[in-house]
């Protein structure tokens, strides 16, 4: 797989019995926060998302390796600046994700009408919606951690069959600590989840997915268990004889038998004019609140010391956006400059002894980000991550790129 | 009066004392790399980190680890009956108690010489002053060596914290967080259930500003609790309830944590970040009137928690455990000459903060038994005999 990644860009085997695809994608961009932990306001100038991706096929794509390596590591150590975004110790930042984001090695087969797979390796179990590196905004959702599970050792089997896709995941339930962190390999298998989708007509895509989740925050087991709902529905036909995408999802997580659960709704819709893309995000999201480290408002004590959060606080952003495609007519270059704004209220949801309004001295902030979204490859743009085998093979019936 | 202390070196703790009683209002902020005069550390037991160790229960040369998931390791730490002594302690035997969590032990001796029962909290997930969980478990020790579990007490919307038993009275008093304190009658033989020994509970603060931290008898009489969300507490109990003998609300800039009574003096922690405002002091408060008074306070920069605090047997030496911050670790000062004057006597910086810290006597010696915190926990014995004005 190393070997076909480092072609330079496409590179077809004899007779067309193998490929190898690479290509490379990063956004440089400068946000603005109108308020922090703490108070006061903050611009940050970073490169995210930075990534090569490959995809490797053989004996007539029965056999698939798909690969993500993520730089972030090395660009936002301290995460991305993102208002709302809380995950892995991380606070009101966007965390690095790991440096093998995937590496999924794929078999697909056929038995009747239907199509089979097994996928095994580092990557997205079957569960929620895609990525929203995918998708269309640069802000990350407040409900990443809701509505995907992702950089786990994972096994899922997949069954296509007409309209309706199945599939199924065995995987170890910690979550990453740090962008270096393997998964703990001895707990594969303590979570699971399963995903069915529907395609009942072109352009339409309906998902319900649930998630038994071992510990995700406590690498040895020892922590509170989740259990996780999430169901999509996505439509992608023209509007008005342009590209057109929509999105609306539901999530539920419960954790600690009950006594914390967190909701979370989203929509998003994009509308392409031309070589232009208008988009809107609507997130109203709740994440629990951690008490912080010291000196370090952004980030959360890690290790856990016991079970206890100090309540919940419920997001809501309003995301407008507008992009431009530069360059993308048949090129291996592309360039997608953008602008992207948010408003963003906060409030305690239910009880407990966080105050947003005294951590942030207020409840309203603004963000604003300009950037350059810079592709090299012919799929710089078209790489859809966390979907192996089957759920490859169904992109046909929707469209295959919302990403930013 | 507000003081605070820093860096200075122990050994020049008693001279500086006028110095540092004039210090009020200021801060000596940051830590300071200075060796930890008087204070010797004399063995580690590591023990796995699910969570870790959160509190120890010590009592005639048997220290009790509250090892969260891996439930109550009893130690020999001195008392010989697995030949271990506090430079070398041996493990005698251990108990997984129901759902984990172990937080906290006390090892109960009845008046009439029975020492059958280990009472452990289980301290379940909640959210910080609202919700929590967690039961009371009864470990029948009298093999030491196979503790058994043999009944529980589960208050339903509340869990459990720290204990204090009124050993001749046979009570055994829980901070139950949101659920207030609870008193429970440990006399003779424990059922499984213990729901209908449930003597007693209160909610000081009332519904909506209750989350016990701790509760302590004084001098064999009124119970003072310490409520992270209302404050200082003196609480009577007489005739099979509860009442409010004074204080509370007393606290309204600091989540309050741990509580220790003595010498007529009560010392209260604080924990985490109250808005801005860290739990970064200790509070002092004369307790003769019915109303605990708040009396100094002692502001320890470059911590955000004080996560236990007691008074040493003789009434000498002020001890508490600091968490989250560069001056995280053990903090020692002298209540002498004045118990409501502390003068910093020592510190011992332990990076990951220290959770819990245990003084016990043994052997006419001072020790310090504490938890370090993950990511490689263990019980931390320290030697503060020295340290004795």
């Amino acid at each position: 797989m190393l070997l076909l990644a480092a072609l330079p860009a496409t590179v077809r085997g004899q007779g067309g019995s193998a490929s190898a695809t690479i290509a490379g994608r990063g956004i440089l961009t400068g946000t603005y926060a109108s308020r922090e932990p703490l108070g006061g306001d903050l611009a940050k100038f970073q490169l995210v998302q930075p990534m090569l991706m490959a995809h490797a096929a053989a004996y007539g794509r029965a056999l698939r390796v798909t690969s993500t390596l993520d730089f972030e590591a090395w660009t936002i150590a301290d995460g991305e600046l993102t208002i709302a975004a809380w995950g892995e110790g991380f606070v009101d930042r966007r965390h690095p994700h790991t440096v093998v984001h995937e590496l999924m090695v794929s078999g697909v087969g056929h038995l009747g009408g239907a199509t089979f797979s097994v996928s095994g390796g580092k990557g997205f179990a079957a569960f929620g919606s895609d990525d929203p590196a995918n998708r269309l905004t640069l802000r990350y959702p407040v409900n990443h951690h809701w509505s995907q599970i992702l950089e786990r050792a994972v096994l899922t089997g997949g069954v296509l069959a007409g309209p309706v896709m199945a599939e199924f995941s065995l995987f170890n339930g910690d979550e990453p600590e740090y962008p270096q962190r393997a998964p703990n390999f001895s707990r594969f298998g303590d979570s699971w989840s399963a995903r069915l989708t529907a395609f009942p007509v072109q352009g339409l895509q309906l998902e319900a997915s649930y998630a038994s989740v071992q510990s995700p925050e406590h690498r040895a087991g020892f922590g509170t268990d989740q259990q996780k709902w999430h169901a999509s529905g996505q439509w992608t036909r023209p509007l008005g004889g342009h590209p057109f995408y929509a999105l609306a999802e539901w999530a539920q997580t419960s954790e600690g038998d009950g006594l914390f659960v967190f909701d979370s709704f989203l929509a998003e819709a994009s509308w392409d004019l031309g070589a232009t893309r208008l988009y809107y995000q609507f997130e109203r999201t709740e994440r629990p609140e951690e008490e912080r480290i010291f000196g370090q408002p952004t980030r959360s004590v890690r290790p856990h010391l016991e079970d206890a959060i100090l309540g919940t606080t419920r997001w809501t952003l309003n995301t407008v956006g507008v992009g431009r495609d530069l360059l993308a007519a048949g090129g291996v270059v592309r360039l997608r400059p953008f602008v992207e704004a948010s408003y963003i209220t906060v409030a305690s949801s239910g009880a407990g002894v966080f105050d947003p309004a005294l951590w942030y001295q207020g409840t309203e902030f603004w963000g604003l980000s300009l950037g350059m979204t810079v592709g090299l490859g012919r799929m710089a743009f078209t790489h859809l991550m966390g979907r192996y085998g089957v759920s490859e093979d169904v992109l046909s019936r929707i469209s295959p790129s919302h990403q930013h | 009066m507000m003081r605070l202390h820093g860096g200075l070196r122990p050994a020049l703790a008693t001279a500086m004392l006028l110095l540092l009683a004039s210090c009020g209002g200021s801060d000596n902020a940051g830590p300071t790399p200075i060796p930890p005069v008087g204070i010797s550390l004399t063995s580690t037991v590591t023990v796995p980190a699910n969570y870790g160790l959160h509190d120890t229960f010590v009592r005639d040369g048997l220290a009790f680890l509250c090892v969260w998931d891996e439930g109550v390791y009893i130690y020999d730490v001195g008392n010989g009956v697995a030949g271990g002594s506090i430079d070398a302690p041996t493990l005698v035997g251990s108990v997984k108690t129901v759902n984990g969590n172990a937080h906290n032990a006390w090892w109960y001796h009845s008046p009439l010489g029975s020492k059958r029962y280990l009472f452990v909290g289980e301290e379940g997930a909640g959210s910080v002053g609202s919700s929590s969980s967690g039961s009371i478990h009864v470990v029948d020790v009298s093999n030491l060596a196979a503790p058994v579990e043999v009944g529980s007490y589960t208050l339903a919307g509340a869990g459990t914290h720290n204990f204090w038993v009124d050993e001749v009275n046979e009570i055994l008093y829980a901070a139950y967080y949101n659920g207030g304190v609870v008193a429970l009658d440990i006399s003779g033989t424990l059922p499984a259930n213990m729901a209908s020994r449930e003597l007693a509970r209160i909610q000081p603060g009332g519904a909506g500003n209750t989350y016990v931290w701790g509760v302590m008898q004084y001098q064999g009489g009124d119970i003072f609790a310490s409520d992270m969300l209302s404050g200082f507490w003196r609480l009577r109990y007489a005739a099979g309830a509860f009442s409010v003998v004074g204080g509370g609300n007393n606290v309204p800039e600091r989540f309050t944590s741990d509580l220790w009574v003595q010498n007529g003096y009560g010392y209260t922690g604080g924990w985490g970040n109250r808005g801005t405002q860290p739990g970064n002091a200790v509070k002092i408060w004369q307790v003769g009137a019915a109303a605990p008074v708040l009396v100094d306070s002692v502001i320890t920069s470059g911590i955000t928690t004080v996560s236990d605090v007691q008074v040493s047997a003789d009434g000498k030496l002020l001890v508490f455990s600091a968490e989250n911050g560069p001056n995280a670790g053990l903090h020692v000062y002298s209540l002498v000459p004045s118990p409501s004057r502390p003068v910093f006597l020592a510190r011992y910086l332990v990076s990951q903060g220290l959770h819990t810290a245990t003084v016990e006597t043994i052997a006419g010696r001072t020790y310090v038994f504490a938890a370090r915190n993950p990511a490689n926990p263990a019980l931390l014995t320290f030697e503060i005999t020295s340290l004795i004005p």
